[in-house]
């Protein structure tokens, strides 16, 4: 296992396709050891897609995947050894209780902890005697969620992890997750609760359509979009809507609207600054937006934000 | 009971694609046995002869019901038809109506049937209508039928009405059971083992004074005597039974919580037992319960048949020119018919070894294979340990054949060497077996999609060619494809090895070609 200590998995120009329909289309994606790295996309961007390929359990079509040293399809079972994984689609034998699969599942992984697994279980409020076809959505994520928490792994695969998890348990959940930053493990947590990427993530990867489109650190992707300005001046306001980076403007000769990149802020206040401002108020954009401009818009043309 | 009809409609199309085969199947039961006893006994003497063999053969009384239906060919219709018939319709009625309530109530659909417009009572409303009007159907088919190849009309009616009725007691049975346990397997569970009392029940009482008989409802349906004494208050009870079961379904629904059940489920193990703890761990848990009932089946199977080998020989030393037919003679009746029944449920037996091969696929696409195969088990331990159970459990259903069918044969003609003798028969077909659930993992490995229409496909098709491969006169090559056919027919013909080590190590290059696809291809598609 040669390659860099630094990076626990990285991923470039992967592609796959289900028939006719691409799944994966040339994504990226470079997981440092020891950090919590957020994946985040709309609905059938390709995230479970990615991770199922981390899994060996698709095999790529096209591009390089390594992960904690090894080849993912080739050295399936010596990586699994290392790692854990909660999917996204939790299904469990309707006939077996939440105890047994945890205890089955931790047993298949190797090394169970039964200290561990008892802490989260009284952590996570879960009764294991229960037959999993009577669980609910969220106790049955809680199942899958002690029992990949309770393995003393290097990695961890988390396919939107709290889905169906009340208020409470999230927070019990992030507990869990600062806990295993502070032991220097890696996260990869797939998810669409905004709070809880940026509560978690010190980097996120956003893709779209099977591509990355944005990497980084929240405060850099915030840098990478739109801050909404309402601006009133003593002369009238000229040019401003043809500037680069102005985007929705309305203008009524000394008051003016309009959204503008944040890399091209400081170039449209000081066309405004000569004009005598006499009033301004700029909004930071929330995270929603943010999201929902990457989400929505396609970054290849710059064009309009919010979802459409 | 707002809604009932608009539900009865739904659940309607939602049975269309299976209820028209029970009908089918039943109708087609009835007129094979009608044409076949009428050919066979025509003559009032054959059916003396016949009732004397049989009161003198608990074995078939048990299975069959009371002698006395035998007085009359349309009697000897029913007597060997009714018992079996009724059974088939019973858990018709009781998958249909724990399907569409508790079944519906277990998976969540009915929450959402329940938000709409749709009173509390209208899903049991509409199952039990639904399951009415499927034996209504039936009674009027099997009535139809039966006139059709001229039976008298009137016991026909009562014929019918028995037909109707007896099984609808089950569909309120069931009824009751749903509201009183939460999982729908439960349910199915409690009133099959109920179904089977109902059976037991009524083969005790004919076998002794008959008074036990009248505690079941294939009793009550047998003892209208139809073609024979034509009676038709016995019909009262299972009315009068379906009555009070169905009041007692409503007062209990009325007194449970939707999703929940009066009998609360036990716990479960807090932790898992030091055997579930690797894929073969898992795959015996997951299989287990579907194989001991596949056992249970067989080994019944096996009795029936093993209980009429001696009435067999006896018939055809009565008959001699019927011994012309058989494969081996007059002096081989007994080998002839141990060998054609063992193979008939040796086919059985590789139905099971292909459902359990479906069972592992069917692990893969419900998701719970992924959880499995992102640990340390790899696909190879994986597969290994779910095709343990479809190897072993198809030794135990042969073992099963010919136990259930050397115990009974044994037995009627008080010999213990039979037992070795026939179990040791029915395992020939091992490899047999083996290579067409084989045949099921290849395509679970290469076309997983196609896995099931293959394993069934290559099942009937063994079947046809077993069943109809003579008197079709099929051409060699068809009958070559199928491993049945090399197998020799012991213990008709002596056993051969040199077949089943071919056919041992087919099974061996099909599995590792299985696995050769299951290993490159996609997971979970
Ligand atoms: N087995 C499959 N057959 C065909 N298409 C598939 C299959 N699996 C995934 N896809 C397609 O691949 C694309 C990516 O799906 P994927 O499940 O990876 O998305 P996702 O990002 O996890 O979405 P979500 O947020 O909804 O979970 C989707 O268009 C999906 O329809
Ligand atoms: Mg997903």
């Amino acid at each position: 296992m040669n390659a860099s200590p630094e990076v626990a998995l990285r991923v470039s120009a992967l592609s796959k396709s289900f028939g006719r329909v691409t799944a994966l289309d040339g994504l990226d994606l470079t997981v440092t050891t020891g950090e919590v790295h957020g994946f985040l996309g709309p609905n059938g961007s390709g995230k479970t897609t990615t991770i199922r390929i981390l899994l060996g359990l698709l095999r790529a079509d096209s591009g390089t995947v390594s992960m904690l040293g090894g080849d993912p399809w080739r050295d399936a079972v010596d990586l699994h050894a290392r790692l854990a994984y909660v999917p996204g689609d939790v299904t469990l034998w309707p006939g077996v209780t939440g105890g047994e699969v945890i205890d089955l599942l931790g047993r298949m992984r190797g090394r169970p902890d039964r200290r561990r697994r008892d802490d989260l279980l009284e952590m996570f409020d879960l009764d294991p005697s229960r037959k999993a076809r009577t669980y609910s959505k969220g106790n049955r994520q809680k199942v899958a969620l002690i029992a990949a928490l309770a393995s003393d792994v290097e990695l961890l695969l988390l396919d939107e992890p709290t889905s169906g998890l009340d208020p409470l348990m999230e927070s019990v959940f992030q507990q869990c997750i600062q806990e295993v930053r502070k032991q220097g493990r890696t996260v990869l947590l797939s998810s669409h609760i905004l709070a809880e990427a940026e509560a978690l993530c010190d980097r996120v990867s956003i893709i779209r359509r099977g591509r990355t489109v944005e990497t980084g650190t929240l405060a850099e992707l915030r840098h990478l979009t739109r801050t909404s300005i309402t601006v009133e001046t003593r002369d009238p306001i000229t040019g401003v809507e043809t500037m680069p980076g102005v985007h929705d403007a309305v203008l009524e000769t000394r008051h003016a609207r309009f959204d503008v990149d944040t890399a091209q802020l400081e170039a449209v206040v000081c066309r405004l600054a000569p004009l005598g401002v006499r009033s301004l108020t700029s909004t930071p954009p929330t995270l929603e937006e943010m999201f929902l401009r990457h989400y929505g818009a396609d970054p290849a043309d710059g064009g309009a934000g919010g979802a459409s | 009971m707002t809604g009932t009809l608009g539900l009865l409609r739904f659940m309607l199309r939602r049975e269309r694609r299976g209820l028209p085969w029970w009908l089918l199947g039943v109708a087609l039961l009835w007129l094979t046995q009608s044409g076949q006893s009428q050919n066979l006994y025509g003559t009032p003497e054959d059916l003396a002869e016949l009732r004397s063999t049989a009161e003198g053969n608990a074995a078939v009384v048990v299975m069959n019901g009371p002698a006395r239906l035998l007085d009359s060919i349309g009697g000897e219709i029913v007597f060997e038809m009714f018992g079996f018939v009724a059974v088939v319709l019973a858990l018709m009625n009781i998958f249909m109506v724990g399907r569409q309530t508790r079944g519906d109530e277990e998976t969540g659909r009915a929450e959402l049937i329940r938000s709409a417009r749709v009173g509390r009572r209208a899903p049991l409303a509409a199952a039990l209508a639904l399951a009415g009007a499927a034996d209504l159907a039936a009674g009027v088919i099997v009535c139809a039928v039966v006139v059709a190849t001229g039976l008298p009309v009137g016991s026909s009616v009562l014929l019918g009405a028995a037909t109707a009725v007896v099984p609808a007691t089950f569909a309120a049975l069931t009824a009751v059971t749903a509201q009183l346990f939460e999982s729908a397997r439960s349910v199915y569970g409690s009133a099959a083992a109920l179904l089977g009392g109902a059976f037991a029940l009524r083969a005790a009482g004919d076998a002794g004074s008959g008074a036990l008989s009248w505690l079941s409802p294939i009793g009550w349906g047998q003892r209208i005597y139809p073609y024979v004494a034509d009676r038709w208050w016995p019909l009262l009870l299972p009315l009068a039974a379906i009555a009070v079961l169905t009041t007692m379904a409503v007062a209990l629904l009325d007194r449970r919580d939707f999703g929940h059940g009066l009998v609360a489920p036990r716990p479960g193990r807090p932790v898992a037992s030091a055997a579930f703890s690797n894929a073969y761990g898992l795959a015996w848990r997951l299989q287990r319960t579907a194989l001991t009932g596949w056992l249970a089946g067989l080994v019944l199977l096996g009795l029936a048949y093993g209980s009429m080998g001696d009435s067999m020989q006896q018939y055809v030393d009565d008959h001699p020119e019927i011994a012309e037919f058989l494969p081996g003679g007059a002096a081989r009746v007994l080998d002839s018919y141990l060998a054609l029944t063992i193979a008939l449920s040796a086919l059985i037996a590789s139905a099971y070894g292909v459902s359990s091969v479906l069972r592992t696929r069917g692990e893969e696409t419900s998701g719970h294979a992924e959880s499995v195969l992102a640990t340390r088990t790899s696909r190879l331990r994986w597969l290994a340990g779910h095709l343990s159970v479809t190897l072993a459990g198809t030794t135990l259903a042969l073992v099963a054949i010919g136990l259930g069918e050397g115990v009974a044969y044994a037995l009627s003609v008080s010999d213990a060497t039979q037992v070795p003798r026939v179990v040791g028969a029915a395992l020939a077909y091992l490899p047999a077996v083996w290579s067409v659930a084989a045949v099921g993992v290849l395509a679970m490995g290469w076309l997983p999609r196609a896995a099931a229409a293959a394993g069934w496909t290559v099942v009937g098709y063994c079947a046809i060619v077993s069943l109809f491969g003579d008197s079709f006169d099929l051409p060699g090559w068809t009958r070559a494809a199928s491993p049945f056919d090399h197998t020799p027919q012991v213990p008709l013909d002596a056993l051969d090895a040199a077949p089943l080590v071919v056919l041992t190590l087919i099974t061996g290059a099909l599995l590792a070609a299985g696995y050769a696809g299951l290993r490159r291809r996609d997971i979970g598609y």
